[in-house]
């Protein structure tokens, strides 16, 4: 778990609105996906690739990663403006196909190697939106090791492609979310899911659910995040991250298990709940959850300061 | 690339005349003559010389007439149906692609026989067991003549083995699968929200639209009608309503509006409009279109000439 990053909360913007991508560091976000694609009009695609390679750095001030989503119909063009140091991860929308992955994995590797960055940094986010995507996922997910995580399967380019209206307040896509997260756990990658929380309004800043969704994600053993409006940043860091009273429960489980060593039993009782080997293990899972939330909070913070420092005025006399 | 309407399919056992004289007033957009589980054993030969004559009384309305034959006997319900005005044949208990070119075979052999465009007829699959859902890929790619495909929930159960109870659905990855599966090899999904699968009855129109429009949000194209009842409240559901229209006329403006002005993001009542909703938008007054064409050339037949 501990090789996987810490993504919570993160904003997919167009990286042709200036001010979102300024004002990008002070949101708190795990990463900021920089948008090519969907966000972006056609008469404005070129001007948008060219903004990425100077946005990277001004989006990770605030210590989020830095993440661009293409076009699927414009891999090349959008490759080669888009592979800088300090990306993260190419999100690939409508993935359909394994050639379709490893043709962005062969030109990501040639562009990595061209611009000195380590061999392997970037990673391929697949993003399966589409009836013909769910029924590829397996190969797509297993056609690169830069697809370290993997998901998804609803969302309006889902629901366009099956043909049905969202926010019904039914699950409609329970068949392709189940497919998806089969396939990342059978092939160990991150899983990129969620448990259906009714939603009718289909508003995309409304904090209270933002959070009750990220609560009941983690919950269920999911941890990724991300949205649309800065509303739902703060709201999801906190649901994502274990609170004070999950870590002392997980602490308190892991020292009556630890009670049970050099006695004949496997488990026991106590008050009602069960200790065992597996409620050890979820317990174990969540305090190192827990620190790795401390440690990215941690990292944002720094990144924060470091940043309004660079931002004030030229240090004064005391602190020269 | 033309939209096929054909939400709603009424089935009418061949053998009760009443019923297939009174088919053609329905307003179904399809009227499918059944052979198969709809006419008892003894009377499945009678029921064949019926098929002729029934295409030409189904078919007044405007409706496309299919006929469902019996599985083990392909080939003498398919050479008793294939006759001019048939749109197509429905075809139960496909198990393998296998089954699928055994059917398709006779049909090109019939159709050149009685003189029908070679490829013309169509196919409607219906999946009944474990094996065809778990296989439903190569089935539903065995042929271009297959235009939709649903499960027959009850016969299912049998399969599976299972006594299905209103509260709980069985077939949530069954139906899932067949959405997912048959958009991926655009063919169209068609079936009801449980329990109406597996329990067809007579209910009041606001239920049977209730339960056709969760179908039609789970990504099916239409219904299989096992009664007039249902028609009306089923074409109603699958066609988008004026305030669906009016919502995205609305999106489509505003997405122009905000193209415009340099963005392809842009807020709408708190949800965010891009591009995929525009797109969505659009399918949605296509299909309103192409609805009200489909009711215009149903008015039309049923004004007679």
């Amino acid at each position: 778990m501990a090789a996987h990053q810490v993504r919570r909360s993160g904003l997919t913007m167009p990286v042709v609105t200036r001010r979102f991508v300024e004002h990008a560091w002070r949101r708190g976000c795990d990463f900021i996906n920089l948008d090519l694609e969907d966000s972006v009009p056609q008469h404005l695609k070129a001007n948008a690739r060219s903004l990425i390679k100077a946005a990277i750095p001004i989006v990770r001030k605030g210590g989020a990663e830095a993440f661009t989503r293409i076009n699927h119909d414009y891999v090349h063009a959008d490759l080669e403006a888009i592979v800088w140091p300090g990306l993260s991860k190419v999100n690939y929308p409508k993935a359909e196909s394994a050639d379709e992955i490893r043709l962005l994995d062969a030109v990501i590797t040639r562009l990595e190697r061209e611009r000195g960055i380590r061999p392997g940094t970037i990673e391929i986010g697949a993003n399966i939106e589409t009836a013909s995507g769910v029924a590829a996922a397996y190969d797509i997910a297993s056609a690169s090791p830069r697809v370290r995580e993997f998901g998804g399967g609803s969302g309006y380019d889902m629901s366009r492609d099956l043909g049905v209206e969202m926010f019904v307040g039914f699950e409609q896509f329970a068949y392709g979310k189940g497919e998806l997260e089969l396939v990342a756990r059978a092939l160990g990658l991150q899983v990129r899911a969620a448990p259906f929380v009714a939603n009718t309004t289909g508003s995309v800043s409304d904090a209270d659910r933002a959070f009750r969704e990220a609560q009941a994600a983690r919950t269920c053993g999911f941890r990724l995040g991300g949205g649309l409006n800065p509303a739902v940043v703060e709201p999801q860091n906190r649901g994502f991250t274990p609170t004070a009273g999950d870590v002392e429960d997980a602490q308190w489980v892991l020292e009556r298990y630890r009670e049970l060593t050099g006695t004949p039993d496997t488990w026991k009782v106590i008050d009602g709940r069960v200790i065992d080997r597996y409620e050890a293990a979820r317990a174990r899972d969540t305090l190192e959850w827990a620190a790795l939330c401390a440690e990215r909070d941690r990292e944002k913070a720094e990144a924060v300061l470091r940043t309004r420092a660079a931002m004030a005025e030229p240090a004064s006399p005391a602190s020269a | 690339m033309a939209i096929l309407v054909r939400r709603s399919n009424l089935f009418v056992p061949i053998t009760d005349s009443e019923r297939v004289k009174r088919a053609w007033q329905s307003d179904a957009d399809a009227v499918t003559l059944d052979l198969e589980d709809g006419v008892v054993e003894p009377r499945k030969a009678e029921a064949r010389g019926l098929v002729r004559e029934g295409i030409a009384m189904a078919a007044r309305g405007g409706a496309e007439v299919f006929v469902r034959v019996n599985a083990p006997l392909l080939h003498a319900d398919l050479d008793a149906s294939v006759w001019p005005g048939l749109r197509g044949i429905v075809l139960p208990r496909v198990e393998s692609a296998a089954d699928v070119t055994e059917a398709t075979n006779q049909m090109t052999a019939l159709e050149r026989l009685r003189g029908l465009g070679v490829g013309t007829l169509e196919l409607i699959v219906l999946l009944e067991s474990a094996r065809a859902v778990w296989d439903i890929r190569s089935i539903v790619t065995a042929s271009p003549r297959i235009t939709q495909v649903g499960l027959d929930e009850s016969d299912l159960a049998g399969d599976l083995g299972i006594t299905p109870v209103p509260e709980h659905d069985p077939y949530v990855y069954a139906r899932g699968r067949l959405v997912v599966e048959a958009t991926s090899a655009r063919v169209q999904p068609i079936g009801i929200t449980y329990p109406l699968g597996v329990h067809p009855r007579r209910l009041p129109p606001a239920d049977i639209h209730r339960v056709a429009t969760d179908a039609r949000n789970l990504g099916m194209k239409g219904v299989v009608c096992p009664d007039p009842s249902w028609v009306a409240p089923v074409n109603d559901a699958f066609t988008p309503s004026a305030d669906l229209v009016a919502h995205n006329k609305r999106v489509r403006e505003v997405f122009a509006g905000a193209l415009a002005a340099g963005t392809a993001a842009v807020p709408l009542n708190g949800r965010m409009i891009d591009v995929p909703v525009d797109e969505w938008a659009k399918v949605v007054l296509a299909m309103a279109e192409a609805c009200e064409a489909r009711d215009a050339q149903k008015r039309a037949a049923r004004a007679g000439p």
